[in-house]
């Protein structure tokens, strides 16, 4: 039923242009990724708090440590002043206490609470040593001479062995006697058994607010992260073909890099638009010459046997199937946009209807409105008009365009009612370098462009038997 | 018929205005955007061969610039540009038809007949008025079915009738569709070609309507 030449599509090598980059997945941006700004903010953030909380700890530490040991002193000093004052040391008397000073705690034997009077061989003390002597520490040192009256502090060893702090007071001599040696002591569990209860609680009250800082802060990084992962989704949407450009409404930090990111936009965009009206150029420049050898040559006298116009011809076919292929590279590289469908596939009825006026042919549309695919208007209008010229090529009168979105995009049928094309032809007509009808000139190549443009895209391209009895050809084109 | 050709490369515009004469064309000729404006707007043509790549002044707002002023004539758009969008562009700017570079000048020739024929609203190919009939496919005429022998004169001067057969034909836009632009016109000329064909045409002829122009009739008067 076929005739031959039924369709016509590319001659030349089989040069397929490369697919198209699939879109990267967002990887999450983890805590835990290497490399990341989080992990970065974060992990100095851990340094910093550590950092400022140990050294907010020693210095609170020794704070409590002098408070603490001042009050002891204190206490201790008032004891001597006690003793001092109650010492009796006459010339030539025993040393003697006028009264009793063993009131609480320096009552509890072995209790670390302990005082001592010392003067040449004569040795005053308190209950709790029970009659054991208070070692010092060194020898007594000389009194201070500018101020005799106050104690000196100390560290030492009690008869137990236990750790004492203690307050040393020199009395100078009196009545020609040796100096007396005055001590006082508090257990040093006295010192660490409050200090350590209290860094306990100051540990406890740091870690709190260490935990705080650090949750802070990585809520803090997280928000102020927050713009970035805006603007994968921006670019993302640039990618998709849903926007032109990134929003300019950014945070201060991120608006010049996405300024650079849309001015690289821009001049992609211009690119290619130079590119296209290079190609455009460029098939101008080879076209009207080779018109013109063309007519010059339908002269049958310049050209008896045809060899030459076969020539022209070949020529010809090259130079279209090369542009076509060129314009192809340079459309599918760039970013998608949105097209509806609506609005190209009514010009080119308008389009068709002009050109097949002679055949007077009825083409019918059908689709939903406001039916859109990702694809450049320009490279939709091709790979439409390639199918729709085919089919009005070959139609009788009837011409159908349907269009319906899928689960996997926008299929597109274009049908005829012309003679159809069987099996093993339609394999040939969509092959790349495959041509069925070498004798007709013009637009020619159709199939074959129209499915490497739909394929470049993601699409596809099949051939079908219509239900209007010809050729229907299915369109699947990325919604 | 009378055409005007708007085609900047001069070898091939050489080259196009030779096969349309020798398909009896009368011809105009424009190698720039603003002469091509300029002729479209004041003188009268069949049919208009509009290359879009022009000096000057784009092909496609030249067009623009004829519809804009009401000029009705058929534009044939003749360019290298093969994309459907340029295709497509080219219509909705006025285009009627269009024709990409390398044609062969057959498709070129019987489309612009079309063309002409369409534009002075006859649907088929056969235009017929009488004993004559003119098919516009092969730019033949035909007396009771024989072909008629004619110049290339009387031929665009038929032609004319024949698609006008309906009204008057004034005698100035006859002269103006049967010379080239740059023709040394005779007034008398036309006189002259029109009673050698009516002598061809017999028993159709040509009413000569006083101060205005001529008519194709179908025969005898009644």
């Amino acid at each position: 039923m076929t005739p031959p030449g039924r369709l016509r599509a590319v001659a030349g090598p089989a040069d397929r242009p490369d697919p198209p980059e699939k879109p990267v997945p967002a990887k999450p941006v983890g805590f835990l990724h290497l490399g990341s700004l989080q992990r970065r903010l974060l992990l100095a953030a851990l340094a910093l708090v550590t950092a400022a909380l140990l050294v907010a700890g020693l210095a609170i530490g020794l704070v409590l440590h002098r408070f603490v040991r001042a009050q002891l002193d204190s206490r201790l000093d008032s004891q001597l002043v006690a003793l001092a004052a109650s010492l009796q040391r006459g010339p030539g008397e025993r040393l003697r206490l006028d009264r009793a000073l063993d009131g609480p705690p320096f009552d509890r034997p072995r209790s670390g609470w302990y005082w001592q009077v010392r003067q040449g061989q004569d040795t005053l003390r308190s209950e709790s040593l029970e009659g054991r002597d208070l070692r010092l520490p060194g020898p007594a040192r000389p009194p201070r001479e500018r101020d005799p009256d106050r104690p000196e502090p100390g560290d030492g060893t009690g008869p137990w062995d236990e750790s004492l702090i203690l307050r040393i007071r020199v009395l100078p001599p009196e009545g020609g006697g040796p100096p007396a040696h005055l001590v006082a002591s508090a257990p040093a569990q006295a010192l660490n058994g409050p200090l350590r209860e209290a860094g306990l609680a100051l540990a406890a009250i740091l870690g709190i607010l260490g935990l705080c800082l650090v949750a802070g802060t990585v809520a803090q990084v997280r928000l102020g992260l927050r713009p970035l992962e805006r603007l994968r989704r921006d670019v993302a949407e640039v990618r998709a073909g849903r926007r032109h450009r990134i929003p300019a409404k950014q945070p201060a930090e991120i608006r010049p890099l996405v300024g650079e990111v849309n001015a690289l936009l821009d001049q992609n965009a211009a690119n290619l638009e130079r590119a296209r009206t290079h190609v455009a150029n460029l098939a101008h420049g080879l076209k009207t010459p080779l018109a013109t050898l063309t007519l010059a040559l339908s002269d049958r006298t310049r050209d008896p046997d045809g060899g030459l116009a076969d020539l022209v011809g070949a020529m010809d076919r090259q130079v279209r199937h090369h542009l076509r292929r060129a314009r192809a590279a340079a459309l599918g590289g760039g970013t998608r946009t949105r097209t509806e469908l609506a609005g190209p596939l009514a010009d080119l009825r308008t389009t068709f209807g002009r050109l097949y006026a002679e055949k007077r042919l009825a083409i019918d549309l059908d689709l939903p409105a406001g039916l859109a695919v990702a694809c450049d208007p320009q490279d939709v209008d091709e790979m439409l008009g390639n199918l729709i010229d085919n089919a009005c090529q070959w139609s009788r009168g009837r011409v159908r365009v349907t269009a319906a979105a899928t689960e996997a995009g926008v299929a597109v049928t274009v049908a005829d009612d012309g003679p159809g094309l069987d099996a093993e032809a339609a394999a040939r007509a969509v092959r790349p370098g495959g041509r069925l009808d070498e004798s007709v000139p013009g637009h020619g190549f159709g199939l074959s462009i129209t499915r490497e443009l739909a394929e470049l895209y993601g699409g596809g391209l099949h051939l079908a038997r219509s239900d209007l009895g010809g050729l229907g050809v299915r369109l699947l084109l990325p919604a | 018929m009378k055409l005007l050709l708007v085609e900047d490369d001069a070898p091939l515009a050489a080259e196009i205005a030779k096969a349309l004469r020798a398909e009896n064309f009368a011809l105009d000729h424009a190698a720039n955007g603003e002469d091509a404006q300029h002729l479209g707007e004041t003188e009268t043509y069949d049919a208009v061969v509009l290359d879009l790549g022009l000096p000057k002044r784009d092909g496609l707002s030249v067009l623009q610039a004829w519809r804009a002023a009401g000029r009705t004539m058929p534009v044939l758009i003749l360019t290298a540009r093969d994309g459907w969008s340029d295709k497509v562009a080219g219509f909705k700017a006025g285009a009627d038809d269009f024709l990409v570079k390398p044609f062969r000048v057959e498709e070129l020739v019987i489309r612009l007949r079309a063309l002409v024929r369409r534009a002075t609203a006859h649907g088929a190919s056969r235009v017929t008025c009488g004993p004559l009939s003119y098919e516009s496919g092969l730019g033949t005429f035909e007396r009771d079915g024989l072909p008629l022998k004619l110049t290339g004169l009387e031929w665009r001067v038929l032609s004319c009738l024949i698609l006008h057969k309906d009204g008057v034909m004034p005698r100035g836009q006859l002269i103006e569709r049967v010379y080239d632009g740059d023709a040394d016109v005779d007034s008398n000329s036309v006189e002259v070609i029109i009673t050698r064909l009516r002598r061809k045409i017999a028993p159709a002829r040509i009413e000569g309507v006083r101060g205005h122009g001529y008519r194709l009739l179908p025969g005898d008067p009644a």
